[in-house]
């Protein structure tokens, strides 16, 4: 290709392509490292420089923002946060409502369709939701049945409950009325119909927000009879306040459980044959109730609705449309006209001739939560715009923008005051409004919803390694992998660190449970601390965490080929595309199964066919064969020393994670131009196009200036042109 | 919400008016022969129910004397002496997947006939169960395609049984070789999938119209929306009208059902009752509402699950079941076996009679329903997979004659009987598994 020859109009016109081209470049990954005469350093760097300039020019003389779908509908994840923040009401969504298929890497992306199913999820979610919001009389008790996961360990103390217990859980719930519930716990039984690890006597307590409120003994069963009955008297009722608590069902640990064995004990118990449970578990706690039901009480989410209570029956009309109009404006993000309201009010006045007051509030919540408004976002665009013209988001739009962005739900009343008074868009007032969302509780989300699908953390749950080969993994350890990178994450954007931080620290966040699993000494206990690391220990950055390396490999066995592509898409941003169509798989009886991996993706790798994807997938996944399936480390493998040599598709050679983190920050714009396009791409919910290119990179310079440090990187974002504008189709 | 834990519903509201204890027995007892007449003229409606019972019998106790005409009864068989005409013994019906003999592979290959891999991770692979054929083609008329039961409260992971995951052992049904179908036990949340909050005929009715006019609100908000896009959005808004228009149709459907349905007045069970019997009582009413109702067509139910260590004491026997099966051919330790088998067995009597006092179409429940009772081992003190004790009830209208016992000279294959019951309920496959052809003789006028 001849660069030096190509002219400007050929960049503007065909820019998209040239984007690709650029990115490519970036990341040395043209021309092809195999090739004998490669461009040098300073031939990169004015090459790219000449044609960033020319696009960038273009660019801004000709913005380009993209099109979000007109219509989204929010997805599970954004439905709960918003309905937390409406009714001061904590669901679980993921009981409700089925999951959203995700693409781009996210689940907020492809979320314009409304099938007939999800449709009667939603009618059926609302109906719960505001009943349980406003605490209705009930015709009959209700109940829920909490199950534990099967996987769990429960030998240890829960995080939340009293030191000296041990296993149970902390259920938040939220008891729909002042009354009476009765509370009924089952404990786990082994295949045998066995309550499992029951030897001895054992204290069970449930305690309400901390106080205990009920305790039992367990004991095994008299010789001569069964396992039946022994959990069978495991039952009381006990009077709960409306609104939400934190029940607790746990063991008090006895002193002599101590586990005398020859051999080193595993550290998962719950499964009878492959390392049992020492003491008995609980399997389920069943809520039932309210019995004679004393009212909604005060609760949180009554506070929040009832911003209006009538003193007279004179009163009513006035109080619903107080209470409907404010519930509607958060509800549906924008300022709310008469017209609005009075269609809420037919609905509260056709249920108020039949039932109470109430009731007719509780019916108008449902059909809020089932409004189009409520459930899809829709932008408004301007009228009488040609066909791509851009045009910039309104106040109330963009109000709605950074919500979602930051904290997946709806905005708050600062934002969305700000927004209908038409001051949010003032640069210092949005940069003022972007850092107060950073800051809030809310922003977790950018934790637990951004960064467990850009790491895809999320897989780790489906993730379940061959109990043969790694006896001692269970849920204790899987939860304790997800906590520490979520640490690492929460941790820079708390700290308003530099990104670049994720990828190498000096030090990690640690339990007791998954410093056993790294082998770090005197960690003591289910509490998440920060462990300061000696420069050549194992651990530190992202590449190096057990959550990673687990949801990247095999059952069985590390996996080189999906380390690699992982590495390509979500740290250098060039995933590599899907395997050819008719490409025969690794394992077609040519490759024997007993070379280690290298060497049969080595057999794979001389096929043509193969080879030019995977020149560039492997070599980063080899880097990181030091850590097992579930990310251990380990210096040998079957018995032979473990070769950690990778590269980089730039060309770079190394050995190991140290190596590969050294080649990923040599040039840091590369990582740090992935993670904006991921962020971009979960801000926007559209896969992003080449033509964003220039609106990246601007981020990515301005950011630096700042040392890469989180807030730089978001403010780039809330700026830019794609999140500020969109054009028209 | 916590990671650490699965909540299995989000449920509301209902129990016993009035009543404050926790279990919610008898259910149905007192209900189902008050219901109103059903009616008449409809095609009939094909149904199929298994029923599993766990590690195999004591089969000369379970073998009746001769061939031919069902007699006398064998000591495990003696309670179907009231429903005899029904039912039918099948000897001699072997499962050559399920070798080598484990509890794992006994269970696993009971509906599905299927070699299941041997492996204790999350690639387990078997086949599809018999009942999820049927549930695929049948089951579409339903509002659940099929319902899975059984009596544990338990969902262990990892290996169960030499080597074999626990997913083997703790499903029956599988609706692919990769996808075991979990069984429920808890007798409330059993009722919620089928009834949601259930309630009298009133109460339903008014859930249903409040449904109905929150999904009026939803459909006029859509249409206003059409008036402010574009033509390809507004594409996208008649797909959501489309939608809207089938969850209309569903809850006409769900209205006029719940007018012609003869279903009693529905109270949720609270609690599982601690006691055996009681509970597997309970299961098997859910069971005939379920079919009742139409809500569904098909089920399974597992009485327990392999390995059990359960003691039945109302059998007079303290000795958990497991160690028993495995008797090493002490005559004591046989005869208290064969009194558990004989218990499991009665529970099947009463649920035929449940069946057959509830009336449907043109005769009872009974007439319109396949069931297959049995186990996944012979001889349980050497796990073979020979000679199971297999018995064949109801299905008057599905052409199956009974009140005989088919006796095979040479073993056949189990899934020759699936086929058959399969066939008879309008399911038409060609082959199921290692099947080699059907049991006619089933269906046969008698000639003897």
């Amino acid at each position: 290709m001849d660069l030096e020859n190509l002219s400007r109009e050929d960049v503007v016109q065909h820019s998209e392509r040239w984007e690709r081209v650029v990115r490519r470049l970036d990341a040395r990954q043209m021309p092809p490292a195999k090739r004998k005469s490669r461009p040098t350093e300073g031939e990169y760097q004015s090459a790219i420089n000449s044609l960033v300039a020319t696009l960038d020019t273009a660019a801004a003389a000709n913005l380009k923002p993209g099109r979000t779908e007109t219509i989204r509908r929010l997805n599970r994840t954004e439905y709960q946060n918003a309905v937390r923040d409406l009714l001061a009401l904590d669901i679980d969504a993921t009981a409700l409502l089925p999951a959203d298929s995700a693409s781009h890497g996210f689940d907020n992306v492809t979320v314009g369709t409304l099938s007939p199913t999800l449709l009667d999820r939603y009618i059926s979610a609302a109906e719960k939701i505001s009943r349980l919001a406003v605490g209705g009389v009930e015709r009959a008790p209700g109940g829920d049945t909490i199950r534990i996961k099967p996987d769990i360990t429960q030998e240890e103390q829960v995080e939340g409950l009293p030191f000296g217990t041990r296993g149970g859980a902390l259920i938040p719930y939220n008891f729909p009325q002042n009354g009476e519930y009765e509370i009924q716990v089952r404990l786990t039984r082994d295949r045998n119909d066995e309550v499992e690890g029951l030897h001895e006597s054992h204290e069970l307590v449930v305690l309400l927000d901390k106080e205990q409120v009920q305790s039992f003994t367990v004991k095994p069963p008299r010789t001569g009879e069964g396992h039946q009955y022994v959990d069978a008297h495991l039952k009381f009722r006990l009077q709960a306040q409306a609104g939400p608590h934190q029940l607790g069902v746990t063991f008090l640990k006895n002193p002599s459980s101590v586990l005398e064995t020859k051999r080193q004990p595993y550290l998962a118990h719950f499964n009878f044959h492959r390392h049992p449970r020492l003491s008995p578990a609980v399997y389920q706690v069943s809520i039932t109730g309210p019995f004679e039901a004393k009212g909604p009480g005060n609760t949180p989410s009554r506070e929040k609705i009832f911003t209006a209570q009538p003193k007279s029956p004179a009163d009513e009309e006035t109080c619903a449309k107080k209470i409907i109009s404010n519930l509607l404006r958060h509800a549906w993000r924008r300022p709310i006209t008469e017209e609005d309201a009075a269609r809420l009010m037919a609905v509260y006045r056709e249920e108020r001739k039949e039932g109470a007051f109430d009731d007719g509030i509780q019916v108008a919540s449902s059909a809020i939560l089932v409004s189009r408004e409520f459930l899809f976002r829709a932008e408004q665009e301007p009228d009488g715009l040609a066909s791509g013209t851009p045009y910039k988001v309104s106040d109330v739009d963009l109000a709605s923008r950074l919500s979602f962005f930051l904290w997946s739900s709806i905005p708050d009343e600062e934002l969305l005051g700000l927004a209908e008074r038409g001051e949010l868009s003032k640069p210092d007032v949005l940069a003022k409004q972007t850092r107060r969302m950073l800051a809030d509780e809310r922003a977790q989300s950018l934790v637990s919803n951004f960064a467990g699908q850009w790491l895809h953390l999320r897989n780790l749950d489906s993730i379940t390694p061959d109990g043969r080969l790694f006896p001692d993994f269970d849920d204790n350890l899987r939860q304790a992998m997800r906590q520490e990178t979520e640490m690492l994450f929460s941790e820079i954007l708390r700290g308003d660190k530099s990104i670049l931080e994720l990828l190498k620290t000096d030090h990690t966040w640690l339990n007791e449970r998954l410093a056993k699993h790294y082998g770090v000494p005197h960690i003591y206990g289910t509490q998440f601390r920060r462990v300061a690391l000696q420069p050549d220990e194992e651990r530190g950055g992202l590449l190096r965490q057990a959550s990673l390396l687990t949801v990247t490999s095999y059952a069985t066995r590390t996996s080189p080929v999906i380390r690699g592509k992982w590495i390509l898409e979500n740290l250098i941003g060039t995933p590599p595309p899907p395997p050819l169509p008719n490409v025969p798989a690794l394992d077609n009886g040519t490759v024997s199964e007993s070379l280690p991996i290298r060497e049969r993706l080595a057999a794979h790798r001389d096929k043509p066919a193969c080879s030019g994807c995977h020149d560039f997938i492997d070599p980063p996944g080899f880097a990181l064969e030091n850590f097992d399936a579930i990310g251990r480390w380990r210096a040998l493998e079957e018995g032979k020393p473990v070769d950690a040599s990778g590269g980089l598709p730039d060309g770079s050679v190394f050995t190991g994670v140290s190596g590969l983190e050294v080649g990923l920050l040599k040039r840091p714009e590369i990582f740090v131009t992935t993670l904006t396009e991921k962020l971009l791409t979960f801000a926007l919910g559209r896969g992003i196009e080449p033509n964003d290119g220039p609106a990246l990179r601007q981020i990515v310079r301005n950011a630096k200036a700042d040392n890469y440090r989180f807030s730089a990187i978001i403010l780039g974002i809330v700026n830019s042109t794609p999140m500020r504008m969109r054009q028209t189709l | 919400m916590s990671t650490f834990t699965t909540r299995t519903a989000m449920p509301r509201r209902t129990f016993l008016r009035g009543v404050g204890a926790t279990l919610a027995l008898p259910l149905l007892d007192a209900m189902i022969p008050a219901m109103a007449a059903p009616a008449k003229g409809a095609a009939p409606v094909r149904r199929l129910a298994y029923l599993f019972m766990p590690m195999g019998a004591d089969m000369p106790r379970w073998t009746p004397p001769g061939s031919g005409k069902l007699d006398e009864l064998s000591f495990i068989l003696s309670s179907l002496e009231p429903v005899k005409e029904h039912v039918s013994v099948i000897t001699n019906l072997e499962v050559k997947n399920a070798y080598p003999g484990t509890h794992a592979t006994s269970n696993a290959a009971f509906l599905s006939c299927a070699r299941a891999k041997h492996t204790e991770s999350n690639d387990y692979f078997l086949g599809t169960t018999v009942d999820q054929m049927a549930a695929q083609q049948i089951g579409r008329e339903t509002q659940l395609p099929s319902l899975e039961l059984a009596m544990d409260m338990m969902q262990t992971v990892g290996q169960c049984d030499n080597g074999y995951a626990c997913v083997y052992q703790n499903n029956l049904s599988w609706s692919s070789p990769t996808t075991p179908l979990p069984a429920e036990a808890h007798p409330r949340l059993v009722f919620e999938t089928l009834f949601g909050e259930g309630g009298s005929k009133a109460d339903r009715q008014a859930a249903l119209r409040k449904r109905a006019s929150l999904l009026d609100f939803v459909k006029d908000d859509i249409t206003r929306l059409n008036r402010q896009l574009g033509p390809m959005d507004r594409e996208k808004v008649s797909h959501y009208l489309e939608s809207v228009r089938e969850v209309e149709r569903r809850i006409q459907k769900a209205q006029a059902g719940v007018a012609d349905n003869p279903l009693p007045d529905l109270d949720r069970p609270v609690g599982a009752p601690a006691a055996y019997a009681d509970h597997a009582r309970l299961m098997f009413d859910l069971q005939v509402l379920a079919f009742q109702g139409d809500i569904t067509r098909i089920s399974t139910f597992q009485l327990a699950r392999e390995t059990s260590n359960r003691t039945y004491p109302e059998t007079g026997v303290s000795d958990p079941h497991h160690p028993l099966s495995h008797h090493g051919n002490d005559p004591e330790k046989i005869a208290r076996m064969a009194k558990i088998n004989r218990y499991h067995v009665s529970l099947f009597t009463q649920f035929l009679q449940k069946l057959r006092a509830t009336p449907d179409g043109d005769g009872t429940l009974l007439d319109h329903t396949l069931l297959l009772y049995g186990s996944g081992m012979g001889n349980p003190n050497v796990h073979d997979h020979i000679n199971l004790p297999i018995l064949v009830a109801g299905g008057t209208v599905h052409g199956l004659k009974g009140g005989r016992h088919i006796r095979f000279e040479q073993p056949a294959p189990l899934a020759n009987l699936h086929l058959t019951l399969l066939d008879k309920a309008g399911v038409r496959i060609e082959h199921f598994a290692d099947s080699t052809g059907k049991v006619d003789g089933l269906f046969e006028p008698l000639s003897i």
